[in-house]
């Protein structure tokens, strides 16, 4: 499964790098590609290129506060939560974005 | 040059806090930035720490903690690292008591800084659970200095 998606949280300090880190081993460990952006108080690392969007089976938005560039995922099936379900749940978060790639 | 020494040395470390509560191990972090001239006016710094508190969970679960103040009041963006045998009450998402707390001191003018950069990296360490684990129990500053900047 390949997934994209976003890390942003309400400082952008710390959260935000946390969940990214948190859901990359997660996806890794589970066998699948992932690229994830994070929205910080540093502005915006890690961007999703146009080719990694378009190959995505799922988007996962791991944010607690509004974010930018949210358009580009139209279409995509996505699943967004706060930034501490990655954290502290990312295997199971895992789980739930496989049974979504499924339906 | 991109080196932990920016934003921690081994006089923001405190593997024996005194602290009871979260609001004392907040204080005495704060005092040793404050020692250090990384925060001006601990007063200020505090109260821009709880307006963070205020707008979630700082506990990573694990025992660990990261409050942390984006404030007028700080001179330098830095970390302090504190830890207590103390079990101290602290909203966390596995609800187990902190016993590690790594305070964050972010400049306001601060944006895109290398000293802001650090921060995410070390933020970056602690997403790894042997980390957390070796910050509880080493008795070793500069391993939790190398722990803590293994993402740089």
């Amino acid at each position: 499964m390949k997934i994209v998606g976003i890390t942003a949280c309400v400082a952008g300090i710390a959260h935000t790098y946390i969940a990214r880190e948190k859901l990359i081993k997660a996806a890794e460990k589970a066998g699948h590609a992932i690229h994830l952006e994070t929205q910080g108080t540093i502005g915006t690392e890690y961007e999703l290129t146009g080719e990694q969007i378009a190959e995505a089976d799922l988007v996962v938005l791991a944010v607690d506060i509004k974010i930018k560039g949210k358009e580009r995922f139209a279409g995509k099936k996505m699943i967004e939560v706060p930034t501490e379900v990655a954290i502290h749940s990312s295997n199971a978060l895992l789980k739930k974005l496989e049974e979504i790639a499924k339906k | 040059m991109v080196d932990i020494a920016n934003i921690l040395n081994e006089n923001l470390i405190q593997l024996n806090m005194q602290a009871r509560t979260k609001e004392e191990a907040i204080q005495e972090l704060t005092e040793c930035l404050y020692k250090e001239g990384y925060v001006s006016n601990p007063t200020v710094f505090i109260q821009d720490v709880y307006l963070r508190e205020s707008e979630g969970k700082t506990g990573l679960g694990q025992h660990i903690a990261i409050p942390h103040g984006k404030s007028d009041a700080v001179q330098v963006t830095s970390i302090a690292f504190g830890r207590t045998e103390n079990k101290l009450a602290w909203e966390t998402p596995d609800d187990e008591p902190v016993q590690v707390v790594i305070l964050f001191a972010v400049r306001n003018a601060d944006t895109a800084t290398l000293h802001l950069k650090l921060l995410a990296q070390v933020a970056m360490a602690l997403a790894d659970d042997d980390t957390l684990a070796r910050l509880l129990v080493t008795k070793d500053k500069s391993e939790v200095i190398r722990l803590l900047s293994q993402r740089m």
